[in-house]
């Protein structure tokens, strides 16, 4: 059943892009747009929201980029820690579940390690995993979009986001227990 | 809210880290200055009165512990190192971090001179008769203010990472966008809009059911469903920059915008793919449990997005910050 479901979004994944590509010209073709001339017109935005974004992207992975290498993360860490026992988390996962709204590839490189020292089908593993795969980026993403839009006060977005990923830590290790449980 | 979370990020980085140079400072955890009984295992046989050698530093876990006052260390310590000496007595050696390196000779290398080697004198050295091995006392070179130098390589390769990002986007950004123009000039954006009308409506009650950035998000959150990252930032942006037409208060967030990427940081995805190939390659036997898992934690992460952010924009406090200028004086004059 899983298998299935599988398969089959990975064929809709593999298929989306060029189905919209293809659905998109050859639509619009027959619906008379000058497809061509509209194309450039709207790709010539990619360049200007693209270089908009980097005063916000700088600010915001540098200031995670030296958080981190400070050791400031670890100390956060040990903080908590006492706090994980109680929903019956795993101490070790705890990076994870910290760094995944901060950093992409620092939130990757902490599940892979963890599944190499624990394995990937323990409970540890499958649970780090669900972690990752189940959040975004939040602060990346909060820096990228409204960065592209030079909003700079961002209202109650932030608490929205971590609330968002406090839910989905929760969330992951009370369904990682119930299914893999210890 | 992010002004003061970014401001504490980087003060807390900053105390921390000269926190723990200090400390290291005072406990010396690196030994600056403090000589080393070690052991140098080599097949080479030195000759002449300048000789570079070639072989290993050996200590047990138990010296290394006992020098460093660890308790991390625990397999022996066969270092690869190259040794210049001068009548085989005194002379220096470097060493590259390799993957048998400890943990805390690696921390040490990322501040050295020469990052990721390090260095240091070789005080005394005593071959062997058969020359197999020699009685060495070093002095590894100073290791000081190891956060500081951490943060200033942070602060300025993550600029450069941020900039990379942003100059990578620009392909993708304006092929999407280029094919959304043409979508939307075709009438094909509202046909989307209006089959998921219902919906949108609920989600986004300030932005028109037919709007440009509801096709965009809804092209989005599919993208992002499908794991297809590359076409859903661009996606993201184009619906951000409709949404923010409809803003009457530039440089400030609508509810919209909040909403959206509470949707959007929820993380709904119906394969996680990069989890699911760092799976395979730690050797999974079954890379797909996750799926379940994983759609059921972001689902409930997106709800609770949704949520709060329905509930957080009902607040005086954000409230009164998306009215314009004008509005906000009148409001304190009649009030």
């Amino acid at each position: 059943m899983v298998d299935l479901f599988r398969i089959v979004i990975n064929f809709i994944s593999i298929l989306a892009i060029p189905l919209m590509i293809a659905t998109f010209l050859v639509w619009g073709f027959f619906k008379k747009v000058r497809v061509y001339e509209v194309f450039v017109e709207g790709a010539k935005d990619g360049f200007h929201t693209a270089i908009r974004i980097i005063p916000y992207l700088v600010a915001m992975l540098f200031a995670i980029g030296i958080f981190r290498a400070s050791g400031a993360m670890d100390v956060l860490i040990s903080a908590i820690t006492p706090l994980t026992n109680l929903i019956g988390m795993p101490p070790d996962t705890l990076p994870m579940a910290l760094m995944r709204p901060l950093s992409g590839s620092g939130s990757l490189g902490i599940m892979t390690e963890l599944m190499k020292v624990h394995g990937p089908d323990s409970f540890i593993g499958v649970l780090s995993s669900t972690l990752y795969g189940s959040s975004e980026t939040t602060f990346y993403i909060l820096a990228v979009y409204f960065g592209s839009v030079n909003i700079k006060n961002t209202r109650h977005a932030v608490p929205v986001g971590l609330l968002a990923d406090l839910a989905g830590a929760l969330a992951a290790v009370f369904i990682c227990r119930l299914l893999f449980g210890i | 809210m992010l002004n003061y979370i970014w401001f504490f990020l980087i003060v807390i980085a900053l105390v921390v880290g000269v926190g723990k140079d200090i400390n290291d400072e005072i406990r010396n955890t690196y030994r600056n200055g403090s000589p080393l009984e070690i052991i140098f295992i080599s097949s080479q046989v030195p000759s002449g009165t300048a000789t570079r050698c070639e072989g290993q530093f050996y200590l047990t876990a138990k010296q290394f512990n006992d020098f460093y006052g660890t308790s991390s260390q625990l397999e022996e310590v066969k270092q690869p190192v190259v040794l210049s000496l001068l009548q085989n007595k005194t002379g220096n050696f470097i060493f590259g971090c390799t993957e048998v390196t400890p943990v805390l000779w690696k921390d040490m290398a990322q501040s050295a001179l020469v990052k990721d080697k390090l260095a240091g004198r070789v005080e005394r050295i005593e071959f062997s008769d058969d020359h197999g091995w020699a009685k060495a006392t070093i002095v590894m070179e100073s290791i000081r203010f190891v956060k500081l130098k951490a943060i200033t390589q942070a602060a300025i390769d993550f600029a450069n990472i941020a900039v990379e990002i942003a100059i990578g986007l620009i392909g993708v950004m304006s092929l999407w966008l280029g094919l959304i123009k043409v979508a939307e000039e075709a009438g094909l954006v509202k046909v989307l809009t209006r089959l998921l009308a219902p919906i949108t409506k609920r989600l986004f009650p300030d932005v028109p059911p037919d709007h440009p950035a509801i096709g965009a998000i809804i092209m989005n959150t599919a993208a992002n469903m499908l794991g297809l990252s590359n076409a859903a930032t661009p996606l993201g942006l184009k619906a951000m920059e409709e949404l923010n037409k409809l803003n009457p208060k530039i440089g400030t967030a609508t509810n919209a915008m909040v909403t959206f990427l509470a949707i959007n940081t929820g993380g709904l995805i119906l394969i996680p793919a990069t989890a699911m190939a760092v799976r395979a390659a730690v050797g999974s036997t079954n890379i797909g449990i996750i799926i379940g898992t994983s759609i059921f934690a972001a689902g409930c992460a997106t709800i609770t997005g949704i949520v709060a952010s329905k509930l957080l924009q009902r607040l005086p406090k954000y409230k009164r910050e998306l009215m314009d200028d004008k509005k906000k004086s009148e409001e304190v004059n009649n009030g």
